[in-house]
């Protein structure tokens, strides 16, 4: 009988401990990882968007809805990435919801002066790619452990041992990956979307153009023309293409100059080898030391 | 009762909550979005009369303009107006309301949402969609005959509430309505100044999550109220509609849709308002069933294109006699974004009544444009 008890009770802490833990969904796989970084075993995780599939254009299905219409929190990178954000936040019904903008404490970069269509899809905030800069983790970091501590206040130092356990390893493999890259600092690349504004900037690299002739814009044949030439004259051994674009621009391009078609993984998820945000940067920045070798 | 009665009042605790905040209005403006539609058709039925099967000449019509707006009222509800001007003729449209409701999103309880106001009512899939975002130019034969032209649009309030089914997603909607819209698509309006006939329309619909790459949603839609205003007739819709939808990559994607409606009605006149008549030549009331379907499926390709076919079998609300049936194929060129978009169809519609029949064909040419932030419609 008191076995029985002990089974019981034990079975009701299990129920109470899960039903305690911090429901989190996020827009990318790439918050997830943090946020499952700092949450442990306190956090449930789910996120909207797969890896490999291009996070502007994300169809507004019910199961999102269903994902967010128990959690406590929405992790988003804002700065109008995730358009399709707001109507999954109505859709979800769920009153006690609290979006969290990650883009907060962010240098942003690519503000536009003015935002027409004429410019394609620019965002009027700015490049919202900023997470693939590492150093802009710590503040998407702070920024989680806040809105976790809001939830589940007693978890604060929890939540905060644990971001900095994870930013220790962050640091040196942010050293790491610099020192690789020193060698290559200066190197044009081509990429196919503006994707990897921030990524360049931490690393010193020249982002010579965009495939796209404007953000969001199929590639033209004018424009193919144009970056054959500039990447003849320019000596560049990289063309940048995520998971989910389709590469038979870059590749014409390639063939006519001998420039390497890379696809680099923008999220977690996005090549079998990005399996949390470190192997990520890790997979990005030995493809890319390959190319410009 | 006790739950319509805490709902209403919740509701009402809402719509007050929002009045107070009213005086910090923000400045900031709807989105504001305007979507004309252009037609270039021709077909082969205007002179059958006389006889002659001739393709008419292409005439540019103007199809229609939707101008919608749309905003948060408050951090619980918001509106959206969707006006029209409709064609064909640019010059003498006025200016109508087809949609301006509001919605309470959240803060009800039981997860429910509350719209009021005239609204495309969920009743079946293709009715909540506008024809701007359909794939093809024309609409199907069964929407048209038994919902008219414009649809199921009504005066009403709807409630909604997702059902307790785990991670699947089933919502059951329930409106009530003033009952105006189906004297649009019988003929008959109510012109004796007589208390409004009130109808009501619900849908249950689930949505399957296949793959990561596919989905399908089933809906079951039901709608009645009285389409005779003077005999007080009442009609009875049952209406099953399946979507399913494969999108391999940004660059493709298959979606296949049908829907099934089904007609009860008591009437003592058909569409064309001759009286029923019994054997011994006296008007009678009869007991009508009938019913129409359409099915479509649309792949596009290179993210720019779409190419597509339907099939429309209906018969008349009134008649199982007066039969239409019509094949369509399309094609879609969207350049650049979809933002702008060219509509090629060929349809062939075949109708049969006791009087013999005829068989016309289409040809026909849209284009769109969509200026301004038009949010993407749910899957």
């Amino acid at each position: 009988m008191k076995r029985l008890a002990c089974l019981c009770l034990l079975l009701l802490i299990s129920v109470v401990a899960s039903d305690a833990a911090v429901r989190v969904v996020t827009s990318l796989p790439d918050l997830g990882d943090l946020a499952r970084r700092i949450g442990g075993d306190r956090v449930t995780v789910d996120n909207i968007v797969r890896g490999d599939q291009n996070p502007h254009f994300v169809e507004v299905k019910p199961s999102y809805m269903m994902k967010l219409k128990n959690a406590d929190l929405f992790l988003i990178i804002g700065m109008d990435l995730e358009m399709w954000g707001p109507q999954l936040v109505d859709g979800s019904r769920n009153a006690g919801l609290t979006v969290v903008d990650l883009s907060q404490g962010i240098r942003k970069l690519e503000v536009p002066a003015r935002v027409d269509a004429s410019q394609g899809d620019v965002h009027r905030f700015g490049n919202p790619h900023y997470w693939l800069d590492p150093r802009n983790v710590r503040l998407m970091m702070e920024e989680i452990v806040t809105a976790l501590a809001r939830v589940a206040p007693s978890d604060e130092p929890y939540f905060r041992s644990n971001a900095e356990a994870y930013l220790k390893i962050l640091d040196a493999k942010i050293t790491e990956w610099e020192t690789e890259m020193i060698p290559f600092r200066g190197s044009k690349i081509v990429t196919f979307h503006k994707s990897w504004t921030y990524f360049a900037e931490w690393l010193g690299l020249v982002v010579a153009d965009q495939v796209e002739p404007k953000p969001g814009i199929v590639p033209s044949p004018s424009h193919t023309a144009d970056l054959i030439t500039l990447v003849r004259q320019g000596k560049i051994k990289a063309i940048i293409v995520e998971p989910f674009y389709d590469a038979s621009a870059p590749e014409q391009i390639a063939r006519t100059t001998g420039a390497r078609v890379l696809r680099l993984a923008t999220s977690v998820g996005g090549v079998d080898q990005a399996t949390d945000y470190i192997s990520l940067m890790d997979y990005n920045i030995r493809t890319l030391i390959s190319a410009l070798r | 009762m006790r739950c319509i009665r805490t709902c209403l009042c919740a509701g009402v605790v809402v719509v007050l909550a929002a009045g107070n905040s009213a005086i910090a209005q923000t400045s900031a403006n709807p989105d504001i979005s305007v979507i004309p539609r252009f037609l270039i058709e021709s077909n082969d039925g205007e002179k059958l009369a006389e006889g002659k099967r001739e393709l008419s000449q292409p005439d540019f019509m103007f199809e229609e303009l939707e101008v919608a707006l749309s905003a948060y009222l408050n951090p619980y509800a918001r509106a959206d107006v969707v006006l029209t001007l409709p064609g064909p003729d640019v010059e003498v449209g006025k200016l109508g309301l087809e949609e301006v409701y509001a919605t309470i999103l959240r803060g009800l309880p039981l997860d429910l949402n509350l719209r009021f106001g005239k609204y495309r009512v969920e009743f079946g899939k293709i009715n909540m969609t506008h024809p701007h975002a359909w794939s093809f130019v024309t609409q199907p034969l069964s929407q048209e005959r038994f919902l008219g032209e414009e649809g199921l649009n009504d005066l009403g309030v709807s409630v909604s509430t997702l059902l307790p089914t785990g991670d699947i997603y089933t919502k059951l909607t329930v409106d009530l309505l003033r009952g105006g819209s189906i004297g649009k698509a019988t003929g008959i309006s109510d012109t004796s100044g007589a208390k409004p006939t009130y109808a009501t329309s619900g849908r249950l619909s689930s949505f399957f999550s296949l793959s990561d790459a596919s989905d399908l949603e089933v809906g079951l839609s039901g709608y009645t109220g009285i389409h005779d205003p003077y005999t007080r007739d009442r009609f009875w819709y049952a209406n099953l509609d399946v979507k399913y939808k494969y999108r391999p990559s940004t660059y493709t994607s298959l979606v296949v849709q049908g829907e099934y409606l089904h007609n009860t009605r008591t009437a003592i006149q058909d569409r064309n308002f001759n009286p029923f008549l019994n054997s011994e030549g006296l008007p009678e009331s009869r007991s009508l069933s009938t019913a129409g379907m359409y099915v479509y499926a649309d792949y596009q390709f290179l993210k720019i294109f779409s190419i597509g076919a339907r099939y429309d079998w209906s018969q008349s609300p009134y008649s199982s006699d007066d039969v239409a049936r019509a094949f369509a194929v399309f094609f879609g060129y969207y350049p650049v974004e979809e933002t702008l978009g060219l509509r090629l169809q060929y349809q062939n519609t075949r109708t049969e009544q006791p009087g013999g029949g005829q068989s016309v064909n289409l040809i026909a040419l849209q284009a769109l444009f969509s200026l301004g932030p038009h949010k993407a419609h749910p899957f």
